[in-house]
C-alpha cells in the first residue's frame, strides 16, 4: 500500500485502469469479432480518437481549473470549414498556413469564451452554451451553407490520412496519430513539470488558497480556454484530413464527447487532478467500444446512451467510491525522528 | 541580534497596542474571545492597516500593504485550518507560494529540499504523497515547512493546536522549540492555558483590545494570567431568578464521535442554563447534537419524560426544541427574502390553507405580534431580512424560533455583534421567557453574560463537561479556570 | 412610487425591449397583432415554453437540468417505437409520460440525494436520453400516426387555439400559482437562497429537490409528445439543441443562475421577447441557424449585462473588488 502510495501519482491509478480496460476490451472483442487484430481496425480506431483526444488534452487544462468549454464542437466545425475552404482556394497554400488557419479560429473563440467568463464573471457552463450557437451559426451564415468537398482541396490535405510516418510492424502509424501523440506528450510535460501548468492544480485543487498566495487566477483561466480553442482548432485540421467533405453541420455534438472522454480519463469534474494522458485514454477507451460495437452489429445509435452512462459512472464514482478508498488509505500521521542538533542561523534551504 | 517591534492602534479592534517580538523567543498571547488577537494577526500579516502606530522589523521602520509583502519581510503565519492543496504533492505543497520559481518544476530538487527541510525537522514524511492524506497535525508541520523554506524571521501561529491530540501537541513544540532554536520569532496564539506554559518564554495578555501585561514566563502564573484576561465590569443586569418547573430535558453521556463525549446536564421548566467555554470546545455542537442537525452517536435524550433518539431537525421540532444558530448570516436567515418569511418558514405549514397556498395575510400577523414583543425595529415586515441591522436580524431569528412554540430554547450566541441596545433587550426577553415556563439553553462566549443570565453554568473544555456550577459559585475566574485548564502539563 | 420601482426592473427593462420589438415588427407588418398571428406566434416554440415553466422552478432552486431538450426527444421516440409495434396510441403516449419521470426520478436521485453536481448528472443525462431514443429509432423517420394524433399538433381544437397553447396556458397559470402563492414555492425560493439554512430549519430539502427534477422532465416528456404531435413524425434527432432556448427564456427573465430570485412574470415577458424575436428574424429571412446564435448571444447577455451593471456599482461605491 505504502509504495503504491509513494510512487504512483494517484491519477496513473485511473491511467492504469483505463489501460487495462482497454486491453480487456480489445481481448474480448477479438474473441467475439473475426479478423479484429487487422491494421484497418487499428486505423479506424486510431484516426476517429485523434479527434477527440487533442480537443480532450484542451478540454483538460480547463476542466482542471473548475471550468467546462462546450463550445468546442462548434469550433472544431469552424477551422475544419474555413481551413478547408481557404485550402480550396487556394491550393498552394502551405501546409502550415493551413494548420495555422484552423489553431488561429480555434484561438479567437477561445479569447472570447476566456474573457467572458474571467472579466464577464459569467460561468463557464453559460457562456459556452451560448458561444456554442454563436460560433455555428458564424460558421453557418459566413459560409453561405456550402460544402467543402473532397475534390477542391489540395491532394496533401487528401492524402493526409494515409501518409505514415512510421510503421510498427503491420501498423501504421499516420501523421495524425504522431500529432496526437506529441500533443499529448507536450502538455503531459507542461502540465506535470512546469511551473506554469502546477497552476492548473492548485487554482482547482483549492481557488481560495491559489488567490491567498497570490496567483493570477484571472490570466491562467483565460488562457486555459485560448488553450482549449486552439487545440479545438487543430482537432478541426485533423477533422478535414480525416472527412475532406465538411458540411456546415460538422462538428454538432462532438463537445459531448470530448466532455465524456475527460471525465471518463479521471479528470475530476470540480478540478484539481487529472491528465492529458488519462483524457487520451479515456477517449482511446470510448473510441475502442463504439467501433468494436459497430463492428458487432450493435447498432451505433447504443453509442450515446452508453456514453451518457459512462459519464454517470465516470463522475459517481469519483465522488462516491474514492472518498471511501481515501477514508480506507491511512491517513499519513506525523512522525518525528532523531535529527542531527540544528545550527543556530541556519534557517532552511533556498527555494528551487 | 533582531529586533522586531510594534507599536499602533487600531480603533475599536485594538487600542495602543505595543508588542515586541525577539528572534529565538516564544512569546504567547493569551486572551478571550474577541480581545483582538485575530484583529493584531491580520495587521501582523499585512491583511489590515493599522490606523496609528508603527512596525519596524530589525530597527527600520516598514509598511506592509499586502499579504505578499509580509511574506518579503519574512513574516508567516500558521492558522488552525492549513491552507495546503489537497490534491497537490506535499514537496510541491512547500514551496508553491515562492515566487519566483522559474519555469520548470525540479521535481528532483524539490523533493531533495523538501526531504532535507523535514529531516532537519525531524519529521518523517513522505513528500511525494498528496496532501490530502495528511492528519491535521501532519498538515501543520507542511505549513512550518512552508515557513521555513520561506526563511521566515516570524512565525505566527493562530491557535495550531485547536484540534489537535494530546500527542500530536507534543510533535508539534518540538518542531516549534526547534524553530525557536533556530533563531526565529515566533507569536504563539492559544486558549490552552498549560500549552502556553509549557512553551512560552513571555506572555502577554489581550482585553477588549488592549495589551494588559507581558511577562516573563517565570513571573506568571495561570490565576495572574486568567485574572488579567477578565478583570471587567460587570455591564449586564443580572437576571432575576425564576420559579423552576419540572423537569424537562435530561440529557445523560451525550456524545457525538470526534466531536464531544460524556455530557450530562438537566434543564427544567423556566431555568437558564449557560454554556461557557472557548471556541471549539464543543457547545454549538451540543445544541446541533439536541436539534438534529448532527446527531449524537452515544448517550441518551429525555425529554418531556420521553425518551427520544433525535435525529432530524423535524423530529426536534416536533417534540418542542428550537435551536437559534450563531451564524445568522449562512445558517439562520434567507437574507434576500422578507421578515415575514422570515419567521414562518420552520412552521411554514401553519399558513398554508387547504389547497397548499399562503395565507400572507395570516403571516404578516404573526410577524406584526413578534414585530411588538421583540421591538423589532423596521418600517414594515415586508423589509428584506438583508436591510436590517444586525441586532433587528437576530431578533427576526428569536422570533423565527419562539413561533415554534418551543418548550426547550437552544440559544448560541445570541448577542453576538449586535448593538448594547439590542443587547439588553434580548436579554430582557430570556427572562421573560424563562418566567413563562420555556426551558432555555444560553451558549454563549460573553462571559458576563452568561454569569448573569444563568441559574447554572456547565463549562465544558475541548470536548468534555468540567463542570456545572450553581450561580452562586460562578465567578469568571472560576468558569475560565475550568474552561481553560491548567492543571497538568501536556502529555 | 411601486410603479416606478418596477420600471427600474428587470421587469420594467424586458417590458420595454419588448415593445421595442413589436413595434418594429408591427411596423414591418400591419397584421402582426391579430389574433391570427398571435397563436402563430406562439405555436412557433410552444413546446419549448412548456418546459421554460418547469425550468424556472428548477433554476430559482439553484440547479439546472441539461437533458430537458433528450427527455424531450426521448418521449417523442417511446411514442413512435410503442405505436409502430402494435401497442395504441393512449398507452403509448402514457409510456412515453412515464419515460419522463422515470428520467426525473434518476437525474433526481443523484443530485438530491447521492450530492452530484446538477450539472454533470444533467449533462450525462442529455447524452444518454438521447442515446436510448436513438436506440429504439435508429436513423428512420417514424411517421403514419392516426388522424386525431396529428390534429392536435396540427389544427386548432378550441377556436383559434390548439392543444398545447391550453396546455402552456394551464402550465403558466398552475407554475404562477406553485412558485409565488403556494408553501411549496416559498420552500423553492428558500432552498436557492440559502440551502443550509433551510435544513436549519427543518425543511426536508431532498424530497423537494427530486420532485423538481422529476417535474422538469415529466413537462419535458409532454412537451416531446406535443412537439410529435405537430411534426407528425419523429426522428431520433428531434428537439435537439432546445435546451439553449428554454435556458435562455429563464435567465432572460431575470432568474438568477445561482438561484435564488426571480419571478414568473420576467420569465413571461422574456418568453414573449424571445418568441417575437424569432418569429421578427424569420419574418427578415434570417436563417434559423443565425437566429440560434442571437438566442446564444442572449443567453450571455442575461447574466453577463447584471454582473458587470453590479461591478461597476461597487466600484462606484468606492468598495475594492
Amino acid at each position: 500500500m505504502n509504495w503504491l502510495q509513494r510512487n504512483i501519482r494517484p491519477e496513473q491509478i485511473r491511467e492504469f485502469s483505463l489501460l487495462l480496460l482497454i486491453v480487456v476490451a480489445i481481448t474480448i472483442f477479438s474473441a467475439l469479432i473475426p479478423n479484429y487484430f487487422v491494421p484497418r481496425t487499428f486505423d479506424r480506431i486510431a484516426s476517429s480518437v485523434a479527434i477527440i483526444a487533442v480537443a480532450a488534452v484542451g478540454q483538460t487544462l480547463v476542466v482542471l481549473t473548475r471550468n467546462i468549454d462546450l463550445s468546442v464542437g462548434s469550433l472544431i466545425g469552424c477551422s475544419a470549414y474555413f481551413a478547408g475552404t481557404m485550402a480550396g482556394l487556394d491550393k498552394g497554400l502551405p501546409p502550415i498556413v493551413v494548420v495555422l488557419i484552423a489553431v488561429a479560429l480555434g484561438v479567437a473563440g477561445g479569447i472570447v469564451n476566456g474573457l467572458i467568463v474571467t472579466l464577464g464573471r459569467v460561468p463557464s457552463i453559460i457562456v459556452t452554451l451560448g458561444t456554442l450557437a454563436i460560433y455555428r451559426g458564424f460558421l453557418v451564415d459566413l459560409s453561405g451553407a456550402k460544402t467543402v468537398t473532397t475534390d477542391s482541396l489540395p491532394k496533401w490535405i487528401v492524402d493526409l490520412p494515409h501518409a505514415s510516418v512510421f510503421s510498427l510492424g503491420k501498423l501504421d502509424f499516420t501523421v495524425s496519430i504522431v500529432l496526437t501523440l506529441v500533443i499529448v506528450a507536450i502538455f503531459q510535460f507542461a502540465i506535470t513539470r512546469m511551473n506554469y501548468g502546477r497552476r492548473f492544480y492548485a487554482i482547482g485543487s483549492n481557488p481560495d488558497a491559489a488567490q491567498l498566495i497570490g496567483m493570477p487566477l484571472r490570466s491562467t483561466v483565460f488562457t486555459t480556454f485560448v488553450l482549449s480553442g486552439a487545440l479545438a482548432g487543430l482537432a478541426g485540421f485533423l477533422t478535414l484530413a480525416r472527412y475532406g467533405n465538411i458540411t456546415v453541420d460538422n462538428g454538432r455534438g462532438l463537445e459531448l464527447q470530448v466532455v465524456a472522454a475527460v471525465v471518463v480519463g479521471g479528470v475530476n469534474i470540480f478540478g484539481g487532478s487529472g491528465t492529458v494522458v488519462g483524457a487520451m485514454l479515456g477517449a482511446v477507451l470510448i473510441g475502442t467500444l463504439e467501433q468494436s460495437l459497430y463492428r458487432l452489429d450493435i447498432s451505433e445509435f447504443w453509442r450515446d446512451a452508453l456514453l451518457g452512462l459512462l459519464i454517470l459512472l465516470a463522475v459517481a464514482s469519483d465522488a462516491v467510491i474514492l472518498e471511501r478508498l481515501r477514508a480506507l488509505w491511512s491517513r499519513t500521521e506525523l512522525k518525528l525522528i532523531d535529527k542531527p542538533p540544528p545550527q543556530v542561523g541556519a534557517v532552511g534551504g533556498s527555494p528551487p | 541580534m533582531r529586533n522586531i517591534a510594534k507599536r499602533f492602534g487600531a480603533t475599536q479592534a485594538l487600542e495602543d497596542v505595543s508588542l515586541s517580538l525577539y528572534p529565538g523567543q516564544i512569546h504567547a498571547l493569551v486572551g478571550e474571545n474577541g480581545a483582538g488577537k485575530s484583529t493584531l494577526i491580520k495587521v501582523m500579516t499585512g491583511v489590515y492597516r493599522p490606523d496609528r502606530g508603527e512596525f519596524l522589523l530589525s530597527g527600520k521602520p516598514v509598511t506592509l500593504s499586502s499579504a505578499a509583502d509580509a511574506q518579503q519581510h519574512g513574516i508567516a503565519a500558521i492558522y488552525q485550518e492549513p491552507l495546503l492543496f489537497p490534491d497537490l504533492n506535499v514537496a510541491e505543497n512547500v514551496f508553491i507560494s515562492h515566487q519566483n520559481r522559474g519555469v520548470m518544476t525540479g521535481w528532483g530538487q524539490m523533493f531533495r529540499q523538501a526531504e532535507e527541510i523535514f529531516a532537519a525537522l525531524g519529521v518523517a514524511l513522505d513528500v511525494r504523497k498528496p496532501a490530502r492524506g495528511l492528519t491535521l497535525a501532519a498538515q501543520q508541520s507542511v505549513e512550518i515547512a512552508k515557513a521555513i523554506s520561506l526563511h521566515v524571521r516570524v512565525l505566527i501561529m493562530d491557535e495550531p493546536t485547536a484540534s489537535l491530540s494530546a500527542h500530536e501537541v507534543a510533535q508539534l513544540f518540538k518542531l516549534v522549540k526547534d524553530l525557536r532554536d533556530r533563531g526565529v520569532a515566533i507569536l504563539f496564539v492559544s486558549h490552552r492555558l498549560e500549552e502556553v506554559f509549557e512553551i512560552a518564554d513571555v506572555v502577554t495578555v489581550f482585553r477588549d483590545g488592549r495589551l494588559i501585561s507581558t511577562r516573563p514566563r517565570r513571573d506568571v502564573t495561570p490565576k495572574l494570567a486568567i485574572a488579567d484576561m477578565v478583570g471587567r465590569e460587570v455591564l449586564v443586569q443580572p437576571r432575576k431568578p425564576a420559579a423552576r418547573g419540572d423537569l424537562l430535558l435530561s440529557v445523560r453521556s451525550l456524545g457525538r464521535e470526534g466531536v464531544f463525549q460524556d455530557v450530562s446536564f438537566d434543564v427544567h421548566r423556566g431555568e437558564v442554563l449557560g454554556f461557557a467555554g472557548l471556541i471549539g470546545a464543543g457547545r454549538t455542537d451540543v445544541g446541533l447534537a439536541l436539534f438534529g442537525i448532527e446527531p449524537a452517536t452515544a448517550g441518551s435524550i429525555v425529554f418531556k419524560g420521553k425518551t427520544e433518539v433525535i435525529r432530524s431537525p423535524r423530529h426536534a421540532m416536533a417534540c418542542g426544541i428550537a435551536y437559534v444558530s450563531e451564524d445568522r448570516r449562512q445558517l439562520g436567515l434567507s437574507l434576500p427574502q422578507s421578515i415575514f418569511a422570515n419567521i414562518t418558514l420552520p412552521v411554514l405549514r401553519r399558513y398554508l390553507n387547504r389547497m397548499g397556498l399562503l395565507r400572507t395575510a395570516m403571516e404578516r400577523e404573526t410577524a406584526e405580534s413578534y414585530r411588538k414583543r421583540l421591538t423589532i425595529r423596521t418600517p414594515s415586515v415586508d423589509l428584506p431580512v438583508n436591510k436590517l441591522s444586525g441586532g433587528n436580524q437576530q431578533k427576526v431569528m428569536l422570533a423565527k424560533w419562539l413561533n415554534t412554540h418551543p418548550a426547550l430554547l437552544i440559544l448560541d450566541e445570541p448577542t453576538r455583534g449586535i448593538d448594547v441596545g439590542a443587547k439588553e433587550e434580548v436579554h430582557a426577553m430570556v427572562g421573560k421567557l424563562a418566567e413563562e415556563g420555556i426551558g432555555i439553553i444560553l451558549i454563549s462566549s460573553d462571559l458576563p453574560e452568561v454569569l448573569a443570565m444563568s441559574d447554572r453554568v456547565l463549562v465544558m473544555r475541548e470536548g468534555r463537561q468540567m463542570a456545572i456550577l450553581d450561580k452562586k459559585d460562578a465567578t469568571q475566574e472560576a468558569v475560565m479556570t475550568e474552561a481553560m485548564g491548567q492543571q497538568g502539563a501536556v502529555h | 412610487m411601486k410603479a416606478l420601482a418596477l420600471l427600474k426592473s428587470w421587469e420594467g427593462l424586458l417590458l420595454f425591449l419588448l415593445i421595442v420589438i413589436v413595434g418594429l415588427s408591427f411596423e414591418n407588418s400591419p397584421v402582426y397583432m391579430g389574433v391570427g398571428n398571435i397563436v402563430n406566434l406562439f405555436q412557433l416554440e410552444i413546446e419549448k415554453i412548456i418546459v421554460a415553466l418547469a425550468m424556472t422552478l428548477l433554476i430559482i432552486n439553484g440547479e439546472i437540468d441539461l437533458s430537458v431538450a433528450s427527455v424531450m426527444g426521448l418521449a417523442a421516440c417511446v411514442v413512435a417505437w410503442m405505436f409502430h409495434h402494435g401497442v395504441s396510441m393512449p398507452l403509448a403516449m402514457l409510456a412515453a409520460l412515464v419515460a419522463g419521470a422515470v428520467a426525473g426520478l434518476f437525474n433526481g436521485f443523484w443530485v438530491a440525494y447521492v450530492g452530484l453536481p446538477s450539472l454533470a448528472v444533467t449533462l450525462a443525462g442529455l447524452i444518454g436520453y438521447r442515446g436510448i431514443a436513438r436506440i429504439l429509432v435508429e436513423d428512420r423517420s417514424y411517421g403514419g400516426y392516426p388522424a386525431w394524433f396529428n390534429a392536435i399538433g396540427q389544427h386548432p381544437q378550441f377556436g383559434p387555439l390548439t392543444v398545447s397553447i391550453i396546455v402552456f396556458a394551464i402550465l403558466f397559470v398552475v407554475t404562477a400559482v406553485v412558485l409565488h402563492l403556494s408553501g411549496f414555492g416559498r420552500l423553492v425560493y428558500v432552498m436557492g437562497n440559502n440551502l443550509q439554512a433551510a435544513r436549519y430549519s427543518g425543511i426536508r430539502v431532498r424530497p423537494i429537490k427530486m420532485s423538481l427534477f422529476v417535474a422538469s422532465s415529466t413537462v419535458s416528456a409532454l412537451a416531446g409528445i406535443l412537439y410529435a404531435t405537430r411534426l407528425g413524425s419523429v426522428r431520433g434527432d428531434m428537439a435537439q439543441g432546445f435546451e439553449l432556448d428554454i435556458i435562455t427564456m429563464v435567465l432572460l427573465g431575470g432568474v438568477s443562475i445561482f438561484g435564488g430570485s426571480g419571478n414568473l412574470a420576467g420569465v413571461g415577458l422574456s418568453i414573449l421577447a424571445i418568441l417575437n424575436l424569432r418569429n421578427g428574424m424569420g419574418l427578415a429571412n434570417i436563417t434559423g441557424n443565425t437566429q440560434t446564435s442571437v438566442i446564444g448571444a442572449l443567453l450571455i447577455l442575461s447574466v453577463l449585462v447584471p454582473n458587470t451593471v453590479d461591478m461597476i456599482r461597487n466600484k462606484w461605491k468606492g468598495r475594492t473588488t
